[in-house]
């Protein structure tokens, strides 16, 4: 009987690896090795536009990027880009959520609607707010105008601040669905008693908010921050619909990604673009561990 | 002010803000719709003219007639059904395996799958670029189909596994007596068990293959090009056809809006299942 077990558990073992290692295989070799070749060009001075063989340069990339006033420049973009919009999104989320929270007519059709921003490709959402902030001819202006707020046509896309934020807002829109159906499902997870026994005990309103459905949150909040914080450092599309493939006005969007891309591709350095792309990696790795730092420690200190 | 009254209040301010949210939430892309049915002329203004004899289809006719527009909405739905495919059947054993049998690695396997979906695209994409045109498959469909492959999988067996957990195990354990062998409970029993949670991933899949833009920007030119680049090629740095523009984002975002909503309550689970449980 042990032996028939043991054979069994064998057979079983062997099953479950060929099932898995097709898989496994195939994302280790796709992005594993594309990885270590990322790695690997990043210590060369690798121009394809000069046509000649790549240099070892050790981490000679690294130490010029670190100075690049370009590349300082952008990464400041970027932080400011991922602030707003994580912060400024799990903030709007967690509201939109208590909002829909509540029972009423529609509630359901509410929440199914909040997958059309989350089912739109970038690139349409880029197009799609180009129309409203079109200098000449987006909608805005024309309304803006018709009301009399303003006397002339804002250059909402060619102004480097002003589409920045332009730029963030349309981002918004897209990623604020995916935080909110988060929040929804944390908010189901909050025991309904503890509610009824803070209105016995005559809380208000804020304070059962405060005290009941942040804390209780606080898990899928963390969760929420991370995802978004990767997603939001990431963010390319809409900047290249939006700016028309440029970055612009005068560098206003670019951020690390979107420079690593410029770097790459159009002025084909290979070499500086991969030290680029591995400096974005390592923000998206700080920025996870300030996350966990900042939320896992508070966690402890509670539960003493 | 009474309770009743206060009630009323709060009652009222709920809805609006409810309204204001549908609003901000469809808003942007009805006015998109429009802009791809009526002439631009009449809709810039305060009070856009939506006199239904304006209405035309004529730009829906125009890109549906050519060549050029067609040829990359037939790539994204080969890309994307080519992909889904293969990401189900490799990622459906995958989380099977995972799901069901203890081995050593499976945590890693599965965590590994978590974090490789924090590796930023833009790091892989030179290397990427390389190697497919090393390989021939630079602006060839199959190239594409293996990239997004390698970057969809690690979404896929997440979910997956989320989802084969659901299914009580004591069903499969009435189909080992009844004489079935291991391939044959994951085939006949767990997975039509798991159809709907399987629906849900694939619509997935095909959303993220279908809607990628940076990776075929930068793996394709003219042959294997995808509906999102000859979509996002509309605009110009300055000119831009607004109606041809609005046309081509209504024509890109259709298909997978209505895969979205027809499957809503699936993906809905599957998107924040890992966040709740984790």
């Amino acid at each position: 009987m042990s032996e028939t077990g043991a054979r069994n558990r064998r057979r079983d073992l062997r099953f479950a690896l060929t099932l898995a290692v097709p898989a496994v295989a195939v994302v280790v070799l796709l992005l594993g090795y594309p990885m270590g070749y990322a790695l690997y060009m990043s210590t060369y001075e690798w121009n394809d536009k000069l046509g000649q063989l790549p240099q070892f340069v050790g981490l000679g990339n690294y130490t010029a990027a670190v100075v690049d006033p370009q590349v300082q420049r952008s990464l400041v973009r970027t932080l400011w880009f991922t602030l707003v919009t994580v912060i400024g999104g799990v903030a709007l989320a967690i509201g939109i959520a208590v909002l829909l929270n509540r029972e009423f007519r529609g509630r359901t059709v509410a929440r199914v609607l909040l997958l059309v921003p989350w089912a739109v490709p970038p690139v349409v959402n880029g197009i799609m707010w180009k129309l409203i902030f079109d200098g000449s001819s987006g909608v805005l202006n024309a309304i803006l105008l018709g009301l009399g707020i303003i006397d002339t046509p804002v250059q909402w896309l060619a102004d480097p601040t002003l589409a920045m934020n332009v730029l963030i807002f349309a981002e918004m829109w897209k990623l604020l669905p995916f935080l909110c159906l988060l929040m929804i499902a944390g908010l189901q997870n909050v025991p309904a008693n503890l509610y009824r026994a803070a209105q016995i005990d005559g809380a208000s309103p804020w304070r059962r908010f405060t005290r009941i459905t942040l804390p209780n949150l606080r898990p899928t909040i963390m969760f929420a921050l991370i995802v978004q914080s990767m997603w939001s450092l990431k963010v390319f599309d809409t900047i290249f619909v939006l700016t028309g493939g440029s970055g612009g006005p005068a560098e206003g969007t670019t951020t690390i990604t979107f420079l690593t891309y410029i770097v790459s591709f159009s002025n084909l350095d290979r070499g500086y673009g991969a030290s680029l792309a591995v400096i974005g990696m390592v923000l998206v790795l700080l920025v996870t561990l300030v996350w966990l730092a900042l939320l896992g420690r508070r966690d402890r200190t509670e539960a003493r | 002010m009474t309770r009743r009254t206060r009630r009323i209040i709060g009652m009222v301010v709920h809805r609006v803000l409810v309204v204001l949210l549908l609003v901000y939430l469809l808003a942007p892309f009805v006015w998109m719709v429009l802009f791809s049915i009526y002439p631009s002329q009449a809709l810039q203004q305060l009070t856009p003219d939506l006199n239904p004899a304006q209405l035309t289809l004529s730009s829906y006719a125009r890109l549906l007639g050519d060549p050029t527009f067609l040829r990359p909405m037939a790539n994204s739905a080969m890309v994307g059904i080519s992909t889904t495919i293969v990401c189900m059947v490799l990622g459906t054993w995958c989380a099977y395996a995972i799901a069901r049998y203890r081995f050593r690695g499976r945590n890693v396997v599965l965590l590994g799958m978590l974090t490789v979906q924090a590796i930023p695209v833009i790091v892989l994409a030179v290397p990427l670029f390389i190697l497919l045109r090393a390989f021939g498959m630079y602006d060839q469909l199959p190239g594409l189909v293996v990239t997004y492959t390698a970057f969809t999988l690690p979404l896929v067996v997440w979910m997956l596994v989320g989802f084969f957990a659901d299914i009580p195990p004591s069903l499969e354990r009435a189909a080992v007596i009844d004489g079935c062998n291991r391939f044959q409970i994951m085939t006949r029993i767990a997975l039509p068990l798991a159809t709907p949670g399987l629906a849900a991933t694939a619509i997935l899949a095909f959303i993220n293959s279908w809607s990628d833009f940076f990776l075929a920007k930068v793996l394709t030119t003219t042959n294997a090009t995808t509906l999102p680049v000859r979509t996002a090629a509309f605009q110009g740095l300055f000119a831009m056809d607004y109606t041809s523009a609005a046309t081509a984002g209504v024509i890109t975002a259709l298909p997978v809006l209505l895969l979205a909503l027809i499957a809503q309550k699936w993906i809905i689970r599957g998107l924040v299942e890992g966040a709740v449980k984790g």
